[in-house]
């Protein structure tokens, strides 16, 4: 229990949000918008499970908006010249593992610190996109959206694969000696350095896997809608950094779970229709967004310094 | 292994040549004649005014990063918080009726709150300034399209108020002054008080500066909040320059703000860097920007040449210290036996 105290109160704190909803907005539970919702999230689920892996690594990646953007122009260039999903979807993650790869080059090759370099990325690649495309959206042939099911079925399939991804990389996290040693780069880099890990080669990786993972996320969002939106990926490392940090993930690396992350983003998912639902603006997400990192990193801040007591 | 410290006393005319603020003069002069060439009216009196007005404000923000990014900390709220002052002073001349200078005071009292609350966070709790400021980043541009509701515009303000952006004092742009006025009070801290030493201190070694009995939180909460007023006072000069204050006022500054002071030769470690280093890292990003439009390329590719020349920048500082780390390695180890040292 005190070990996952962070998870639960998160999990606590969702459960008392979703409560809160039943009573004063019922119309929340229907199933259709909700489905909707999930397999809204579900690309944001994948992303938020390659952010934590970095932030776990104590490293962090603010250009996954951008290269989010990038794929899913990428994506859906190629969906339009008749290219079978499976090509696409391979040439999507590909073109993330390689914008991760220069990210993990600059990072781990350089030294340099990481915030910047992915500060720099994030701008080149999103401005590149505007000056080649002008933010033109791409339109898909028929048969792409939801890989040519049915509505429900394509959104069942994006949920059942995100949180596959999740399950997947949780038990990797916890049983392989790769995930394993992600934490112990993280919690003190020169000390798994001396037990043998080589911490460049692991931080590197946990870019490129970053890279690869948005190639994926930005497939699944594809999929998602008749045509491709330059701009889909604006504001998401926000989005799923304060999932990862709400979902107990130190920023100081080393520590934090993907199960927490999951929480934490179907927490930060609830906020927006939420605030519809209570018919608060919307202009206000972002703001509540900014609130609740800085209450989780207060909580943090809080509680390391009792431990230290 | 300790390096062998402090190159600049080693070779003369070398270290003078490769010190950073040479090599961006370079860079600004082969900008120069690069546009000079290219658009006719790039080198005219005009447009030096003209780039002088556009720069001040990104200028500013650089001005107080640099004391930030000395102690090894950053803030990525500036931006944000430029654009939620620029609405809030809007706010304050409109709907509370206050007249412009009593406006622009209340706006630096809430840069102050606001950079502030950074202070709080980052000092009382220890939290790491990365992402406390990415919170208040999200927080203070949330707050701006709150009470803006993503839509509603300030515009209207009265000629005197305008004067202060569009207007010239003394044959200048008249926010110059302004700006020179801050930028030699920060060179002034910076570099001629002790606490411009504390703050290279604390960027080199936080908790070395707090066993050597420096006011670590204090020196902190100061350069935050001094961020906070500045990035205020830039808000001012943006609704001047424009005559209108919208939510989305100053997005991206704080990546150009944190360019022009890489560029300016100021570790993102903490404890070197210079004020002159970053003026003229300011005037690279501003000549770039200024010049890619009358050689008339699109708005793009000043953009993503500024995210390159920051990775060119961060590298250029970092490869030849490499290089000599793994020289002095060669030297001394055990193969290639040469009694350099002894502890």
């Amino acid at each position: 229990m005190k070990r996952h105290f962070r998870e639960v109160s998160i999990a606590v704190a969702l459960g008392l949000l979703l409560l809160f909803l039943a009573v004063a907005a019922p119309t929340f539970y229907q199933p259709q918008p909700l489905l909707s919702l999930l397999a809204r999230e579900a690309p944001a689920l994948v992303v938020a499970c390659g952010i934590a892996l970095v932030i776990i690594g104590r490293e962090i990646d603010i250009s996954v908006g951008s290269q989010f953007s990038v794929c899913s122009v990428c994506a859906g260039l190629l969906a339009s010249m008749h290219w079978p999903p499976a090509l696409v979807l391979t040439a999507s993650i590909a073109v993330g593992a390689l914008m991760g790869t220069v990210n993990g080059a600059l990072v781990a090759g350089l030294r340099l610190p990481s915030i910047v370099v992915t500060l720099a990325t994030m701008v080149t690649w999103r401005e590149g996109l505007r000056w080649l495309r002008q933010g033109v959206w791409v339109d898909l042939p028929d048969g792409v959206q939801w890989f040519g099911l049915s509505q429900a079925a394509g959104q069942w399939t994006l949920i059942l694969l995100a949180l596959l991804v999740l399950v997947m990389m949780a038990l990797a996290m916890k049983h392989l000696s790769a995930g394993r040693f992600v934490y112990a780069v993280g919690s003190d880099a020169e000390a798994a350095r001396l037990a043998g890990v080589r911490p460049q080669l692991i931080t590197f990786l946990t870019f490129v896997w970053m890279g690869a993972l948005v190639g994926l996320a930005a497939m699944m969002n594809v999929t998602q809608s008749p045509q491709v939106d330059p701009n889909s990926g604006t504001g998401l490392e926000l989005k799923v950094i304060a999932a990862a940090v709400v979902g107990g993930v130190a920023i100081s690396g080393g520590r934090g779970n993907l199960w927490g992350v999951f929480v934490g983003l179907l927490l930060l998912a609830c906020v927006s229709p939420a605030l519809t639902h209570l018919h608060i603006e919307a202009y206000w997400e972002k703001a509540i967004q900014g609130a609740i990192i800085l209450l989780a990193v207060v909580a943090d801040g809080l509680r390391s310094r009792k431990e230290k007591r | 292994m300790p390096l062998p410290a402090n190159n600049r006393q080693s070779g003369g005319w070398k270290a003078i040549l490769f010190r950073h603020e040479t090599v961006l003069l370079l860079v600004l002069a082969l900008e120069w004649f690069y546009f000079n060439a290219v658009g006719p009216r790039f080198g005219s009196l005009d447009n030096m005014y003209d780039i002088l007005r556009h720069s001040v404000e990104i200028g500013l923000l650089a001005l107080v990063m640099t004391p930030i990014i000395l102690t090894g900390g950053i803030d990525l709220s500036v931006g944000s918080l430029l654009g939620l002052c620029a609405i809030l002073f809007g706010k304050l001349c409109r709907d509370a009726g206050l007249s412009p200078a009593m406006a622009g005071v209340c706006t630096l009292g809430i840069g102050a709150l606001a950079g502030g609350l950074n202070a709080t966070l980052i000092t009382s709790l220890r939290l790491p300034p990365l992402i406390v400021t990415l919170g208040t980043y999200s927080l203070f541009r949330g707050l701006a399209e709150a009470i803006t509701r993503g839509a509603d515009t300030f515009t209207n303000f009265p000629a005197s108020f305008l004067f202060w952006g569009q207007e010239r004092w003394l044959g200048v742009p008249a926010q110059a002054p302004v700006f020179v006025a801050v930028a030699a009070g920060v060179w002034l801290l910076v570099h001629r008080t002790t606490f411009g030493r504390s703050f290279r201190a604390i960027g080199f070694s936080p908790e070395g500066a707090r066993y050597a009995g420096l006011p670590v939180e204090r020196r902190l909460a100061l350069v935050y909040v001094l961020a906070g007023i500045v990035a205020a006072l830039a808000a001012i000069l943006y609704t001047a320059r424009l005559g209108q204050a919208r939510a989305d006022a100053g997005t991206g500054y704080e990546l150009y703000a944190i360019t022009a002071v890489v560029l300016g030769g100021t570790s993102i470690f903490g404890g070197v860097g210079s004020v002159p280093g970053t003026l003229l890292g300011v005037a690279a990003v501003a000549v770039l920007h200024n010049g890619l439009v009358h050689a008339r390329q699109p708005r793009e590719v000043a953009g993503m040449l500024t995210g390159a020349l920051l990775l060119l920048a961060l590298a250029g500082s970092v490869v030849p210290k490499m290089l000599t780390a793994r020289r002095v390695r060669r030297q001394t180890s055990p193969s290639n036996l040469q009694p350099t040292e002894t502890a």
